[in-house]
């Protein structure tokens, strides 16, 4: 490797020391103050790393890795994401039960993985990298092993994620049978010329779908998703929701722009299929919903499936859309959750809608930033979720695919119904409650809370002033 | 050359079947013992004899020697004795002895024509023909792949930490004097 690779790579080596930094930091018993703000601070340095000048960007570190301008920017997602999740993890974790020590390793382990994934332009790296975020995940959803909440979601989690591998081995195995090469570029040049896909390669990358539509959690294989998102701590729901969802669907974008698979109007219609089964049906299981971190488990099913109307046209544009499109989502999924974790106490979360009956009331400042976040998620004008629905709306009618658009539209409707009802309940009444323990607000909660009101007020900044975003955007995919 | 490649996977499909059909967690033991073999011999056949000795020391050998021992220490006591006998039947080990035998025979084949490794009907034309010696796997580990294995090695140090979160007991700290497993 050349001195280039390395500073090209230098965000995940960074990453991958700080694990093993963080474990030097527990052997020299430091204390979870110490942990958090060296973790906080190898996190910026990560960050700070990423657009190397000294590097021109499209660099291919052979066989395995390739830094290009959107790996770079889904990998700088996914170090936002990894970030506000370790601040929220201090709150959270401050005087649990369990000392959250390892915590910060599985954490940086776990955005390792998202970005190996981000930058993988191969079938080695793209399995690698999955197994180290699921596996790092693994450990993180059944964290605190004393719940058996946490215990069962951390099964659950286990045996579906380590079965949708074995499909996705599988589907390697298929498809490098057909090709006889595993690297992205390598397998394109062997299918670009047939006229219609080889029945191994389509078997093949039928289960590689298979295996990635579970990781995503969309429709069909989106059962696992509610009860290890309630299961789990909600800094890792974050996680999973944000940083999980971001690198996955960067390899995804990668491998299918490489295979130029959705020529082929077979695999554009499956994805299309995937698409509007999980808008309809995560929007529909969504309604019911009394628990909020179920029905943001159910909100992430459409809204994945909102990105995967994006790849169906296969243009620019629409990768363009897609990529506005994670950004508002990953803000305001970090946002909700942010909140959903500076309101929970030691013992118990407060993840029941009923707990944040006539929040304004009392915490103004959580119910607005908490309002924010659902208008954002609900696609309401002048918020960031809004801006992104319509580019994404935009990409899907210009090559007219009407019946994607309509269902789109449909999903948006029926999901605008139980966003309004957190906002409700929120602006509700306020219950006569008996002695409700009030929360110690330390200088970490007021932290915690001008950071997700950061996030809150960007996305608004974004719904008002998309066009910065859009240009870096066009910027990425036209090089 | 051929027909050893199908009379080998024949083997494999058959000995999976019968592990997932057994009852009996030692009976299944020794079909996976067998299909791992006829595993190492596909890839013998393929030309990567360092995979196949991999698949036998590390699947056939290690993780083997592992499951038995969990599936002995949970049935310690009298009746281990009694079930020892009962597994030592004939019927029991007929089955992957004969299957086993085959994969020797073959393997004695093709040592003594010393055809090997030219490929399945599978690698035809598709750059598997020729064999991989273990100085070809360890340049591409450590030159190619270098990266790939440091992900591996990341990939084990997940698993290492998170295995040892979940699996800690806590300590419970009790005063010499009332801990009763030590009487003063």
């Amino acid at each position: 490797m050349s001195p280039s690779d390395y500073i090209c790579l230098l965000p995940l080596i960074i990453l991958a020391l700080a694990s093993v930094i963080v474990m030097l930091v527990i052997v020299a018993k430091g204390s979870h103050k110490t942990i958090q703000f060296v973790s906080l601070a190898l996190f910026a340095l990560a960050f700070a790393s990423l657009f190397p000048e000294a590097v021109p960007l499209p660099h291919a570190v052979p066989p395995l890795l390739l830094m290009d301008r959107f790996g770079a920017f889904v990998i700088a997602l996914i170090l936002l994401s990894g970030g506000v999740v370790c601040l929220l993890s201090y709150l959270y974790f401050e005087g649990k039960e369990e000392g959250p020590k390892e915590y910060y390793l599985l954490l940086f382990l776990c955005s390792l993985g998202g970005g190996i994934l981000a930058i993988s332009q191969h079938f080695i790296s793209f399995f690698l990298g999955l197994e180290i975020l699921t596996i790092a995940l693994y450990a993180l959803i059944a964290y605190l092993k004393s719940r058996p909440k946490a215990i069962e979601a951390g099964i659950k989690y286990l045996v579906l994620a380590a079965f949708s591998s074995a499909f996705l081995l599988m589907g390697m195995a298929l498809i490098y049978m057909e090709v006889g090469n595993m690297s992205f570029a390598g397998m394109s040049g062997a299918i670009r010329d047939a006229p219609s896909l080889p029945p191994l390669f389509l078997a093949g990358l039928t289960m590689l779908l298979v295996g990635v539509g579970f990781k995503l959690a969309v429709v069909p294989f989106h059962m696992w998703a509610a009860d290890v998102y309630q299961g789990a701590p909600i800094p890792v729901t974050a996680l999973i929701a944000t940083v999980s969802k971001a690198g996955v669907l960067a390899v995804l974008i990668r491998l299918f722009l490489a295979l130029e698979v959705l020529s082929f109007p077979r695999a554009a219609l499956g994805i299309g299929l995937l698409a509007v089964a999980s808008i309809l049906v995560g929007n529909i299981l969504a309604l019911q919903q009394k628990n909020i971190k179920r029905l943001l488990a159910y909100s992430s099913i459409a809204h994945l499936g909102y990105m995967l109307v994006g790849f169906v046209p296969g243009t620019r544009q629409s990768f363009e859309s897609l990529s506005f499109y994670l950004v508002s989502y990953i803000l305001a999924t970090l946002t909700a959750f942010g909140i959903i974790a500076c309101r929970s106490s030691k013992s118990e979360e407060s993840e029941l809608l009923k707990d944040y009956q006539g929040l304004f009331w009392s915490h103004p400042k959580e119910a607005l930033i908490l309002t924010i976040s659902m208008l954002s998620l609900a696609g309401i004008p002048l918020t960031a979720g809004f801006t992104g629905k319509f580019y994404l709306l935009l990409a899907t009618l210009e090559p007219d695919y009407w019946a994607l658009a309509f269902v789109l539209v449909l999903g948006s409707a029926v999901g605008l119904y139980y966003y309004l009802r957190v906002i409700t309940t929120l602006f509700g009444s306020y219950p006569i409650q008996e002695n409700t323990p009030s929360l110690p607000v330390t200088s970490f909660y007021i932290l915690c809370l001008s950071l997700i009101g950061m996030l809150a007020i960007l996305t608004i900044v974004l719904g008002i002033f998309p066009s910065p975003l859009i240009e870096y955007i066009r910027g990425i995919w036209i090089s | 050359m051929s027909i050893i490649w199908h009379i080998t996977s024949a083997v494999a499909i058959l000995s999976t079947l019968m592990v997932v059909t057994r009852y009996n967690p030692v009976h299944a033991l020794l079909y996976l013992n067998v299909s791992l073999m006829s595993l190492a011999l596909l890839f013998y056949l393929l030309g990567a004899p360092f995979a196949a000795l991999l698949e036998i020391i590390v699947y056939a050998g290690a993780i083997m020697v592992l499951f038995i021992f969990v599936i002995m220490l949970l049935n310690l006591g009298k009746e281990t004795a009694v079930q020892e006998k009962k597994w030592l039947k004939p019927r029991v080990w007929v089955g992957p002895m004969a299957l086993a035998l085959i994969l020797l025979l073959e393997i004695f084949y093709l040592l003594h024509t010393s055809q090997q490794m030219t490929g399945g009907p599978y690698a035809n034309g598709r750059g598997l023909g020729t064999a991989v010696s273990s100085r070809a796997v360890a340049l591409s580990l450590f030159q190619t792949y270098v990266i790939g294995v440091e992900m591996a090695a990341l990939l084990l140090m997940a698993a290492v930490v998170g295995a040892a979160h979940i699996g800690r007991h806590k300590k419970t700290n009790l005063h010499r004097f009332l801990n009763e497993d030590h009487p003063l």
